[in-house]
């Protein structure tokens, strides 16, 4: 059994780390955009960036200071017991990020949506987000994602419904067109990482994008050539538009382009995407069932697929 | 395009000699606003903060400070939140509040744009997402508001050491920066979608 001190100390591990320190592959898409930007002023945002980014982790700082919608992903083992249950655990979450929120680790950004309302601890009606996954095993898998609002409120994130006639040059249509709007002037803080979810009711494409997009390692490719070759073709078109960072003008406008995909009717395809900020936040660390915890730099959310 | 070091207060003519693209660092004093400083302000009908009567630099950003273990305000983060979400109260700021300069992100509308030429106002934005290169360059000076609207919607007073780089993208000739670069990017998507095999006039089929 994983005791409810144990999970609740790396659950705050995690918000921690997810918001203060960016992943090796984060880093490295980084690298390779500062080496191959020929705009000046493209190339030193994206140092500056990167340079700030480092000193995040040095000083246990937020990388970004809207650290967004505070959002969990659980991946429980099959076998997996914890002290007080299911219950306990999200309330060890919501514990963790009222004491991130009280040390700085996560700006109180979460209000009340009609009054403005601001509990200052990021807690109330369905926040905290929760999503889960079952997986063989007896652990538990943390993943804490700061989600950013920029790439959340100004157009990067959204979904429509295509004909299955209008196909891939729908989706990709779709795709183009929703970033060219919103990277005007930069709101979604491009060079984003873009998560797509294609097929499911609105919502499994949406939840699709949004974990493609946070939960999905920069460089890594969907297993299925038809897909891969989704990624690979929008990835090249998306960086040709020259949008650059913060919409400025430059030669990447984004980091990775993921694509996951669900089974669905028919009569009309869900496609959703998911922008993930430039500055990409994410915290994972695996309990395994005898209290032994690893740090992982994948969540490796997608790993077992059917 | 040129670099200039700008101190608060800032005259009128200087801020009408910037153009965009010019690239300003700003020296002074400071004050903050986001959305519900604005509503509280300007529909619910409650008083100015006391900063903006003396301070024509407004900062766009809701930033993360705590108190320290002295008691002391300390700016753990900083970055510029996104300007055109205040579009409805933009004009009135700079009106109501005799700005000079917004620090935001990305844009202001036509509306903001007109008052901000009108009253001789700039809008800058950073280039980059680095709060960890800015915060050394930041002091808290005190705070209004904290405890009626919470701390990043607060009004909060910043003393400014050489802040930047910041674009401006509004001059008070009507320019805006992202609108020439609109137009290369508009170009762009047609050769993309010609890239991926889709006619730029493509149709969807009207499923709605």
């Amino acid at each position: 059994m994983i005791p409810k001190e144990l999970y609740e100390d790396v659950i705050f591990d995690a918000i921690k780390k997810g918001s203060t320190v960016i992943a090796p592959d984060v880093l490295s898409a980084f690298e390779e955009a500062i080496r191959k930007e020929s705009h000046p002023a493209a190339k030193e945002g994206l140092t500056k960036t990167y340079e700030s980014i480092l000193e995040s982790a040095k000083k246990e700082n937020p990388a970004c200071a809207d650290t967004g919608w505070p959002i969990f992903f659980f991946q429980v083992g099959n076998d997996c017991v914890l002290e007080g249950g299911f219950m306990a655990l999200e309330e060890a979450a919501r514990s963790a990020v009222r004491r991130a929120t009280k040390e700085g680790y996560i700006r109180a950004t979460m209000k009340h949506p009609l009054t403005g309302f601001d509990p200052g601890d990021n807690v109330g009606e369905n926040v905290p987000g929760f999503t889960y996954k079952f997986v063989p095993g007896d652990s538990l898998t943390v993943t804490y994602v700061a989600k950013g609002g920029g790439s959340e409120c100004f157009g990067g994130t959204r979904h429509r419904v295509v004909a299955f006639a209008d196909g891939v040059k729908g989706i990709e249509k779709f795709v183009i067109d929703s970033f060219v709007e919103a990277t005007r002037s930069g709101g979604i803080c491009p060079p984003n990482v873009l998560g797509i979810g294609i097929g499911g009711t609105a919502n499994i494409a949406a939840d699709l994008a949004k974990e493609a997009a946070c939960l999905r390692t920069v460089g890594s490719h969907h297993p299925s050539p038809e897909f891969r070759k989704i990624e690979e073709d929008l990835y090249a078109a998306l960086n040709s538009l020259g949008v650059g960072i913060m919409g400025i003008g430059g030669d990447t406008s984004v980091l990775a382009v993921n694509v996951e995909y669900a089974y669905t009717h028919i009569a009309g395809i869900a496609v959703a995407i998911s922008a993930n900020c430039m500055v990409a936040r994410r915290g994972t660390f695996r309990i395994h069932g005898d209290g032994f915890v690893e740090e992982l730099d994948d969540p490796d959310w997608f790993g077992r697929r059917e | 395009m040129a670099v200039y070091h700008l101190k608060t207060p800032f005259r009128e003519e200087e801020i009408r000699s910037l153009s965009v693209g010019d690239v300003v660092y700003v020296s002074g004093e400071a004050f903050t606003c986001r959305s519900r400083l604005h509503r509280y302000v300007f529909d619910e009908g409650h008083d100015s903060p006391k900063a903006a009567s003396d301070r024509d630099l407004l900062i766009h950003v809701g930033p993360i400070v705590i108190r320290d273990p002295e008691g002391d305000w300390k700016l753990v983060s900083f970055m510029p939140t996104s300007s055109i979400r205040f579009e409805k109260w933009g004009a009135r700021s700079v009106e109501t509040w005799g700005l000079r300069m917004i620090i935001g992100k990305t844009t202001m509308g036509e509306e903001t744009m007109a008052m901000m030429a009108k009253k001789g106002c700039v809008h800058v934005s950073p280039q980059s997402v680095s709060p960890n290169l800015w915060i050394d360059h930041i002091r808290i000076e005190g705070v209004e508001y904290f405890e009626e609207l919470g701390s990043i919607e607060a009004t909060w007073h910043m003393k400014l050491d050489e802040l930047g780089p910041f674009v401006v993208d509004i001059d008070t000739k009507g320019k805006n920066l992202y609108k020439a670069h609109e137009s290369e990017v508009d170009e762009a998507r047609i050769a993309a979608l010609k890239q991926l095999g889709i006619d730029p006039d493509y149709q969807y089929t009207k499923l709605y």
